[in-house]
């Protein structure tokens, strides 16, 4: 991909993302469809998401303690755990989880639609199609991805807190003073806040990559695929932004 | 019940395609082909998220570290974290994400156009001409797009600390390889081979098997992204387990 059709593609996502604003702020949402999108959209994730926090959260405390053995700071590990794993990698996984999940989903749904040219019905029917497909998508995953990142955070702390004290040997309570003394409740608003961001960003970059798929199993296909890529790169981009202003 | 006999029939596609790489029946200039789309296709996402990876684990290794006034610490973390465990299982994640996905549903779209069936009408094995190569390319670009990743979040480290929070330059560079072995370098290189046959088993297993249209390619999509990146962290974590008991 070249610089310019970079660009390119970043102003036509601008323009999809005020189309979008424009289309739906001041307007109420399409009746009785965002608590079942909201439930698809969390539903669908939950599992795969609990089993991946759950494997992230052993590895972190792994790596923390075979990391800090050589400098005899084994109790560190709950220290790292709460730092690494609640204020960075909870999000991340739960962001990359929804996209891979939800968000392939989303976006591959659409891209049928236009190959069907369900969309281009809609528009000559006179219903805004971007009010009417994404608004329902954008509210419900706005409310579950908070929920989705705390519970990430839970499975992650327990199954760490499995591996530190039934692998590892290491003391219990020990190990969980050291997870509070890491932690405050500072960070997980901020955790929530990044979620909510990150929710955003893939419901709008899934949807945008599905309005403007190549009709065919091929151009769903591809749409599908670049939704992903790129949802999984601006959360990470946009979390490196976000800590930065929140813990610099 | 469904699940279990998808289950049997991934090991059965799996021994297929392993049997038939390791009779050499497969085309050496499609494989190198795939390696080459592979790497193009991988190597700015991987970037674009292990380089801002780096730099977040420099802002908050730097914020623990000042604590103790042991910020010389710093680079030692930032490469044993990158090394071991940040960049193989990022750069394995994007790989499923763009490259996987990628051959879901360029493999997807070729059954439903027909021309797997084509294929075999022509007397050639479509599994030795389409996946194999696909397979093999994927175990091949796994650990070069791990080597690119680990440069690029070192990096990444580097310039946080260094231009951005004022740290010393030659003090990070000289205690980068205080705590990193050639043993995490293989182990890191065995790690995502492993990882790239896991992507490649599993996105060609769900192209291979598309039904149902257009949306059935979506679907293949979305499944070889959430299955290859659960497998691999289910498998992470019993690799992190057997190489670090290797070496007590």
């Amino acid at each position: 991909m070249n610089p310019l059709q970079l660009l390119g593609g970043l102003g036509r996502f601008s323009l999809f993302c005020w189309t979008f604003f424009k289309a739906a702020i001041g307007r109420r949402p399409p009746a009785g469809k965002v608590m079942g999108e909201a439930y698809s959209i969390g539903v669908r994730s939950l599992p795969i998401l609990m089993v991946i926090a759950i494997f992230v959260g052993t590895n972190l405390t792994l790596q923390g303690y075979y990391a800090f053995q050589p400098i005899g700071g084994q109790n560190l590990v709950g220290m790292f755990v709460g730092l690494a794993g609640v204020r960075e990698l909870a999000p991340i996984i739960a962001a990359s989880m929804v996209a891979a999940k939800a968000g392939t989903h989303m976006a591959s749904q659409v891209a049928v639609m236009r190959s069907r040219e369900q969309i281009d019905a809609l528009e000559v029917m006179g219903v805004n199609a971007h009010w009417y497909l994404i608004t329902p998508r954008f509210l419900g995953i706005m409310l579950v991805m908070p929920a989705l990142t705390t519970l990430a955070i839970f499975g992650m702390l327990a199954s760490s807190y499995g591996v530190a004290v039934h692998q590892l040997g290491l003391n219990g309570t020990e190990f969980l003073e050291f997870v509070r003394a890491a932690t405050e409740s500072r960070d997980l608003i901020i955790c929530n806040i990044k979620a909510l961001f990150f929710g955003a960003v893939i419901c709008l970059v899934c949807c945008y990559n599905g309005f403007n798929s190549e009709p065919g199993p091929k151009g769903v296909g591809n749409a599908t695929n670049r939704a992903v890529v790129t949802a999984a790169v601006s959360c990470v981009l946009l979390n490196y932004l976000i800590s930065e202003i929140a813990y610099a | 019940m469904e699940s279990i006999r998808t289950i049997g029939r991934f090991s059965v596609f799996s021994g297929q395609v392993l049997k038939r790489s390791a009779l050499l029946r497969w085309n050496f200039r499609e494989m190198i082909a795939h390696l080459d789309v592979t790497i193009r296709r991988c190597i700015f996402p991987v970037l674009a998220v292990v380089f801002p990876f780096g730099m977040v684990i420099s802002l908050q290794g730097l914020e623990v570290f000042r604590l103790f006034g042991a910020e010389r610490m710093l680079a030692s973390l930032a490469s044993v974290a990158i090394i071991r465990e940040l960049s193989p299982v990022l750069a394995s994640i994007l790989v499923a994400a763009q490259a996987g996905s990628a051959n879901a549903a360029e493999l997807g779209a070729m059954r439903i156009e027909e021309e797997l069936d084509a294929t075999e009408v022509m007397a050639v094995d479509s599994l030795s001409v389409h996946v194999v190569p696909r397979v093999l390319a994927l175990v091949i670009a796994c650990p070069i797009l791990n080597i690119l990743g680990t440069i690029g979040g070192l990096a990444g480290s580097f310039v946080t600390a260094v231009y951005l929070k004022g740290e010393n330059a030659a003090i990070f560079m000289s205690e980068l390889g205080a705590y990193t072995t050639p043993f995490d370098i293989t182990t890191s290189f065995i790690k995502t081979a492993i990882f790239g046959l896991i992507i490649g088993l599993v996105s060609c297993f769900f192209g291979y098997n598309t039904q149902g249209g257009a949306e059935g390619v979506g679907r293949a999509v979305n499944n070889t992204v959430v299955y290859s990146v659960l497998m691999f962290f289910v498998a992470n974590y019993f690799l992190t387990s057997a190489m670090f008991g290797a070496t007590q």
